[in-house]
């Protein structure tokens, strides 16, 4: 069935063809070829094939017999549970995109998400809880909720009684669900947000056929077989999970949900677990070394390590590459809106030092199929430095809803095909051989932790918290081309009450964005060009401010 | 003479005390006993994590070792300060 999406520019060239593979099938394949085989370890508990298949039947067809209507999306509040994933493969069985939330996420910025997304169903794991009374109370629109860890408890219910519960008593049978809806290659597989630049986060909708195009090149690429037992580190809302959960049951392996405990630390699961494929930011590999928990011939299960989401120093690479001597070690790009990963480099003990800029690992060569071009501001291509555009059929074509930023961000070079091409806003270096380097921003966005955050997002807030006119964040402290966190400046008021302002923050914003202190400054430095110095601010930080 | 469990972790609820007033806490609160889990709640996030093994080290003159601890252990306030007793004592 085709679906009521928002298209933001011309139809696919491609015309859906009843061959298409959707992002649920090769699940489903796999769900009938190694039935009895472990596809999910969670929270201390294994989960078959058919095991993970049935709830998420159960979920789905809850779904169909809740919302005969054709909304495109349904949303899920949950993590690192039996439910997170069961809600996505459900969600995806009733024929729909997910949209997954975070209970880790301040509850305003959820409902902002969810209202934005649209869905009239939201899939609830028991970790979350304990959110829903604040979340469901400010949703004018009534939903249907789906709770399949238990019943909806009847307070909720008097809290909230313009929408409707569906506890795990209340839910249909699997059974009778056939996941046999037609597949659509445009169909939107799941709806991510990032930070924006107006304090609205922006919707990225991501179809099936892009994400067709990834599993396929990435499966083959990596020889991912039933054998295999993957990490599962990022959260639902980082859209690197997508690679986890689909690459994985793609081929039939096991994926290793990563306690929250362990996020940060990790040695230790991927021993006991004997991972073979391991995929997280570089951040993680920074906190390993700086714990003494990295050492030689520390992971000999690993086959293949995947970073992506920020810069990879080379010194991480290589001390990453020694702990897991049997392992080939990729650095992975590519913004959300090209789905997941672009492009890839793979780390050479002996040449790839010679190939990094600044100490960071290359970004690399586009996947095979996909395009980049390296223009200057004039949009004219150069044959080396200037910003990055990708084309191609991992690239989504727009943002949800939001044709202005659509209209900024995805563009056609004129006198051309008419190919869509996105701007990524990444300064790169394209060598002779065509390598890819990555040199920074040419806008305010930073990686924290992996996460995209436009700093303007976190101005705003602040200038509302603070009453100040000026302010500005910069990322502190940098240390080996990454974020650890931000660090607030504001000027033109007699004080802060930073308990406050960093509580609005927290309101407002994730974790990851709120700054770690706010300094009062007489004046905010300003360059040549009238604009913030951030560098000066930096300076003001590395000096002991 | 040795620092014991207790006075130890004492020292480092005032450290993440201190800690909150800059703002990182998810549940926004600046409550922490001797049981919170620092990473579940999000009280300690992956900077603070490092700083504060730092702080303990330092406080207690041991060094951490958390190559085979359990994370459910090195995430609670009493947990880390066990294992930094512990290894003083190995």
């Amino acid at each position: 069935m085709r679906r009521s999406i928002p298209r933001t520019t011309e139809d696919h060239n491609e015309e859906p063809v009843t061959t298409f593979r959707t992002l649920l099938r090769g699940f489903l394949e796999s769900a009938e070829r190694f039935a009895s085989r472990d596809a999910l370890v969670v929270a201390d508990k294994r989960l078959t094939y058919r095991e993970l298949r049935d709830r998420s039947a159960s979920i789905a067809r809850t779904i169909l017999d809740c919302e005969p209507e054709s909304v495109p999306l349904a949303a899920l509040l949950a993590s690192r549970s039996e439910t997170a994933y069961a809600g996505v493969l459900g969600i995806l069985g009733a024929g729909k995109g997910y949209v997954p939330l975070n209970p880790k996420f301040p509850v305003d910025r959820t409902r902002r998400m969810l209202r934005r997304s649209h869905s009239q169903v939201l899939v609830v794991g028991r970790e979350a809880l304990g959110q829903l009374p604040r979340l469901l109370t400010g949703v004018d629109r009534a939903l249907t909720v789906i709770f399949p860890d238990g019943d909806a408890p009847a307070d909720l219910r008097a809290a909230c009684p313009g929408h409707r519960f569906v506890g795990s008593t209340e839910m249909s049978e699997g059974r009778s669900c056939g996941f046999d809806c037609e597949p659509d290659p445009a169909a939107v597989a799941y709806l991510l947000f990032t930070s924006g630049s107006t304090g609205e986060p922006k919707g990225v909708p991501i179809r099936h056929s892009c994400v067709r195009s990834y599993v396929d090149y990435v499966c083959d690429r990596y020889e991912v077989n039933e054998r295999d037992r993957f990490s599962q580190e990022f959260d639902l809302t980082f859209d690197l999970s997508v690679h986890d959960m689909f690459v994985c049951w793609e081929r039939g392996a096991c994926l290793f949900s990563v306690p929250e405990q362990s996020v940060m630390l990790p040695a230790k699961f991927i021993r006991d677990h004997e991972l073979t494929m391991w995929f997280s930011v570089p951040s993680v590999v920074s906190l390993l070394s700086k714990t003494q928990l990295l050492r030689p011939d520390d992971f000999p299960s690993l086959r293949y390590s995947l970073f992506c989401g920020e810069p990879l120093s080379a010194v991480h690479a290589q001390r990453w590459q020694e702990a897991a001597p049997n392992s080939i070690v990729e650095n992975l790009y590519g913004p959300t809106e090209t789905t997941i990963a672009i492009s890839h480099y793979r780390w050479d003990p002996t040449q790839s030092p010679g190939a990094c800029v600044n100490g960071i690992v290359p970004i690399g060569w586009t996947f095979t199929g996909q395009h980049c071009r390296v223009v200057d501001h004039t949009r004219g291509e150069v044959a080396d430095t200037g910003e990055l555009y990708l084309a191609g059929s991992q690239v989504t074509d727009g943002y949800w809803y939001d044709p202005e930023n659509t209209r900024h961000r995805f563009v056609r070079f004129p006198g051309t095909d008419g190919t869509l091409w996105y701007r990524t806003g990444d300064l790169v270096r394209r060598g002779e051989d065509g390598c890819l380097r990555y040199l920074g921003r040419i806008d305010q966005q930073v990686k924290i932790r992996g996460y995209r955050v436009e700093l303007q997002e976190i101005e705003l807030v602040l200038r509302e918290a603070s009453g100040a006119e000026q302010v500005a964040a910069v990322p502190w402290p940098v240390v080996d081309g990454t974020a650890d966190g931000v660090v607030a400046f504001v000027s033109g008021v007699a004080g802060v009450d930073e308990p406050c302002i960093l509580k609005r923050c927290r309101e407002t914003v994730p974790d990851y964005m709120v700054p770690r202190k706010i300094c009062l400054l007489p004046e905010i430095p300003l360059n040549a060009n009238g604009k913030i110095d951030r560098r000066e601010l930096v300076k003001m930080l590395d000096e002991g401010m | 003479m040795a620092m014991t469990e207790e006075q130890l972790a004492h020292l480092v609820i005032n450290w993440v005390r201190s800690h909150l007033r800059s703002g990182h806490s998810r549940n926004g609160h600046g409550e922490v006993s001797a049981d919170t889990d620092l990473i579940a709640t999000g009280l300690v996030d992956s900077l603070g994590l490092i700083d504060l093994i730092a702080f303990i080290e330092e406080q207690s003159g041991r060094t951490i070792d958390l190559r085979d601890v359990d994370p459910s252990e090195f995430c609670v306030v009493k947990g880390l300060c066990r294992i930094a007793t512990r290894n003083g004592q190995q």
